[in-house]
């Protein structure tokens, strides 16, 4: 489903390339994270995968990026946005502001593509239902609350149905209510494995116990690429600037004391660092 | 402005956008035209005042004209009565006089505001802006201007819970916004700098946003809400644009002959 | 700096009352941490400090002085407010001159407020961008930013609203260093985080607020210990609480090491 060879870029006006070699291949309904201090390249990687870079940002950019069997150089950003959605982590922002309802605002984007006005509402009610907004599809969006219009944004871009969704730090301005409803608006999109996503975060918990597959960026490579369990317990000796979740740090300094065996696997989650002491 | 639409459904609210938009400009068309302040008073009488009773907004339209319109009428008739020359003078101030020809001029040319910003008014009272744009949009107004006029309409009043929230930041900082000039002048930066730049971001973001939602996507459009439009409104309106022309014809025709 | 709120009211114009009667003492020199879901009135409160909001009813002592009593730039002196959004703020050409701009405010001499600039600037890791035009910064970095504004006046309270939002591991980290620091030297700071392991880690005092009213105040680790609280404010405990109370354990541990040495002990 997505394909990237070679990519290297550099922002407009910078000396320094944002990413810098990366190779990469994503499977149709794969769950992939992606961590990294910041400045790693982890926004930069969701905008090359969705056609913002080239496109809207300018600069230059080597390799190739296929996604969803588009050539993301070729294509332009709106034809993109059919197959390939993106959310980043201001809710605000996202609200495009042209409709006065949240049921309008779903729809919209499918308006922009020309769907038909019967499919257009059931497809929207399904994606206000599926973000557990159905409730509020009379209110203006401006009256949401923050966590409300990112669940809003995803309803959004979720209706336009894309078969990649990219999400850049989705629930960073969110409390953890609205962490957890986003989070669970994803999982219910990722058992239908219909969709592709890929999720940038920093909330590692969140994102360890959610993903099948996790990549490091560090300084515009890929260091690393793996179950996120194992990639975690590497990143804890690595200059990756990832962190750790304190179920990490925890088992760390117990084996630090021996009082866990040196061979033990870091655990990521709270019931795997239980086992792991028990 | 702040104008909700009301929510009570009256048949003028259900009329499509273009016939009220029509409505308006007629109204608009008829007042520039009437020679006389008495037959533009008659427009309003007889055209907006019972559109407004159908619409159920009789009372918030007249208070809203009366308030929009003293400042300009209270001018208007000072100006012109002071500064019109002519024969009968009214009231004599020192140098200055008010002359009845200033007076009659005043009173058109308010009746002649009072129509239109009334008609603007009402337009605004009794249809949600995006069904306009969409009908607009949809006799072929390009999509970006549809969504500049719109999103400015939504995006704008939040400005005004961001000054406060910049003005806030600054004060925290140890900005003093009270007193002489000199402090207010120092303060215009730290409050209209973060206004601008973060409005910038904000811009940039949103314009991402829409990328995302197909927004620039050649092709065709589809729209979620179909507006009623029956053949009766499509007749009225042809009618009215007729009229229009009539009445602009008319004037032509007695202005030439004066 | 001790900072109190005694039978606090506050009703916003529209009528929503953020706080019910709210009874607070921030002793000198103590580290607050106010957690909750957004819409709590954590915000509400901490803006009562610094005279942003004056309440509706009842009274907030700075210092032992009735608020009302100073302008929110007086007040700027003693409680220094940094806030959720850097943007509502920056408006300089270069981050010097924005961190300058407190402490000019302050009406220091030039050689004290660069002095300020720079020991600020290090504080957050961010002297290499000094003379950088803050929005070339990316957000994190425009959020340290405007910590270092606050820092450089110096004043003897500090709140901070959000700080490790966007933050990377080394950011956490390095801010949590920078909030020890601060306590070590005797400054009151008072916080609003929804990062609890942060909290747990770097804050004695932990105040939990639901629905206008504060749910629980008391020592960090007895009240993130309360998990059904922590669940009536929309807050999951933090990592080593769920940890402690997943292995049976009666006393919390705040960090990875105390962790360990209560592991070790325990096994003996």
């Amino acid at each position: 489903m997505i394909t990237v060879s070679g990519l290297r870029y550099r922002y407009p006006e910078t000396a320094r390339p944002a990413l810098d070699g990366i190779d990469l291949s994503i499977e149709a309904g794969e769950l992939v994270g992606v961590v990294g201090a910041n400045g790693a390249g982890k926004s930069t990687l969701c905008y090359a995968l969705t056609g913002y870079i080239p496109h809207f940002f300018g600069g230059t950019m080597e390799g190739e990026v296929q996604v969803g069997g588009h050539d993301v150089r070729r294509t332009p950003v709106s034809d993109l946005a059919a197959d390939v959605g993106l959310v980043f982590h201001n809710p605000f922002n996202q609200i495009s502001g042209a409709r006065y309802t949240v049921l309008e605002e779903v729809a919209f984007g499918l308006e922009n593509l020309g769907v038909e006005p019967g499919a257009m509402r059931e497809r929207s009610m399904h994606a206000l239902r599926a973000t557990g907004l159905d409730g509020l599809a009379e209110r203006s969006p401006f009256t949401l609350s923050g966590g409300e219009q990112q669940r809003l944004a995803i309803a959004a871009v979720m209706a336009m149905q894309p078969r990649v969704l990219v999400l850049d730090e989705p629930t960073s301005q969110l409390d953890p209510a609205g962490t957890r409803a986003a989070f669970e608006v994803l999982r219910g999109l990722a058992r239908s494995r219909e969709t592709t996503i890929v999720l940038t975060e920093h909330k590692l918990g969140w994102l360890a116990a959610f993903v099948d597959r996790l990549l490091v960026l560090h300084a515009g490579r890929l260091v690393a690429d793996g179950l996120p369990r194992r990639v975690l317990a590497e990143a804890v000796d690595q200059p990756w600037g990832v962190g750790a979740t304190q179920f990490t740090r925890a088992v760390q300094a117990a084996r630090q004391r021996r009082l866990v065996a040196e061979g033990t696997i870091l655990p990521v989650t709270l019931d795997q660092a239980l086992e792991v002491l028990r | 402005m702040n104008s909700e639409v009301s929510r009570t459904p009256t048949g003028l609210h259900a009329l499509h956008p273009l016939t009220k938009l029509t409505l308006m400009l007629l109204a608009l068309v008829a007042a520039a035209a009437m020679p006389t302040t008495l037959a533009v008073l008659a427009v309003f009488l007889g055209l907006l005042l019972p559109l407004a009773a159908w619409g159920r907004c009789l009372g918030a339209f007249l208070r809203t004209c009366l308030r929009v319109m003293t400042p300009f009428f209270i001018s208007l008739v000072l100006i012109q009565g002071f500064f019109t020359p002519g024969p009968t003078a009214l009231l004599r101030l020192g140098p200055f006089r008010y002359t009845l020809e200033g007076l009659l001029v005043a009173l058109l040319f308010s009746s002649r505001l009072l129509v239109g910003l009334g008609a603007a008014t009402l337009l605004m009272m009794v249809t949600r802006p995006d069904a306009l744009m969409r009908a607009l949009v949809a006799r072929g107004l390009p999509n970006q201007i549809a969504y500049i006029v719109v999103t400015a309409l939504q995006i704008v009043p939040t400005f005004q819970a961001r000054a406060h929230s910049i003005l806030d930041a600054q004060r925290s900082r140890g900005l003093e916004t009270e007193g002489r000039l000199i402090v207010r002048l120092r303060a215009f930066a730290p409050l209209v700098g973060p206004l601008i730049l973060s409005s910038l971001m904000e811009i940039e973001e949103r314009a991402i946003a829409l990328e995302a939602r197909a927004f620039n996507r050649a092709g065709r459009r589809t729209s979620l809400i179909s507006l009623r439009d029956t053949r009766g409104q499509a007749l009225l309106r042809r009618v009215l644009l007729l009229a229009g022309l009539a009445l602009v014809a008319a004037r032509l025709m007695l202005w030439r002959a004066a | 700096m001790r900072l109190e709120l005694r039978d606090v009211r506050f009703q916003y114009p529209t009528g929503v009352v953020a706080l019910d009667g709210v009874n607070l003492t921030v002793g000198s020199g103590e580290a607050l941490a106010l957690v909750g879901e957004n819409g709590a009135g954590k915000t509400t409160l901490v803006k009562l400090f610094n005279g942003l909001l004056r309440p509706t009813v009842g009274t907030v002592l700075v210092d032992g002085e009735d608020s009302r009593r100073q302008t929110v730039a007086q007040l700027a002196r003693h409680v220094g407010f940094v806030f959720q959004n850097p943007d509502d703020q920056l408006f300089a050409r270069s981050v010097r001159d924005e961190v300058s701009f407190g402490p000019r405010n302050l009406r220091l001499d030039e050689a004290e407020v660069r002095r300020r600039v720079e020991q600020a600037l290090d504080d957050v890791g961010l002297s290499q961008a000094i003379g950088r035009h803050p929005y070339d910064l990316a957000v994190p970095e425009r959020k340290l930013v405007a910590l270092a504004a606050a820092l450089a006046m110096h004043t003897p309270a500090l709140v901070l609203d959000e700080p490790t939002i966007g933050q990377d591991a080394q950011g956490v980290e390095r801010l949590g260093a920078l909030v020890d620091r601060l306590h070590a030297e005797g400054r009151t700071l008072v916080s609003i985080t929804h990062d609890l392991d942060f909290c747990l880690m770097h804050f004695d005092r932990v105040a939990v607020m639901a629905g206008g009213h504060i749910l629980a105040d008391g020592p960090a680790p007895d009240v993130l210990r309360r998990v059904d609280l922590l669940r009536q404010a929309q807050v999951e405990p933090p990592e080593l609480v769920q940890l402690a109370l997943g292995l049976g354990w009666d006393t919390m541990v705040r960090t990875p090491e105390a962790f360990a040495a209560q592991l070790a002990e325990v096994r003996h």
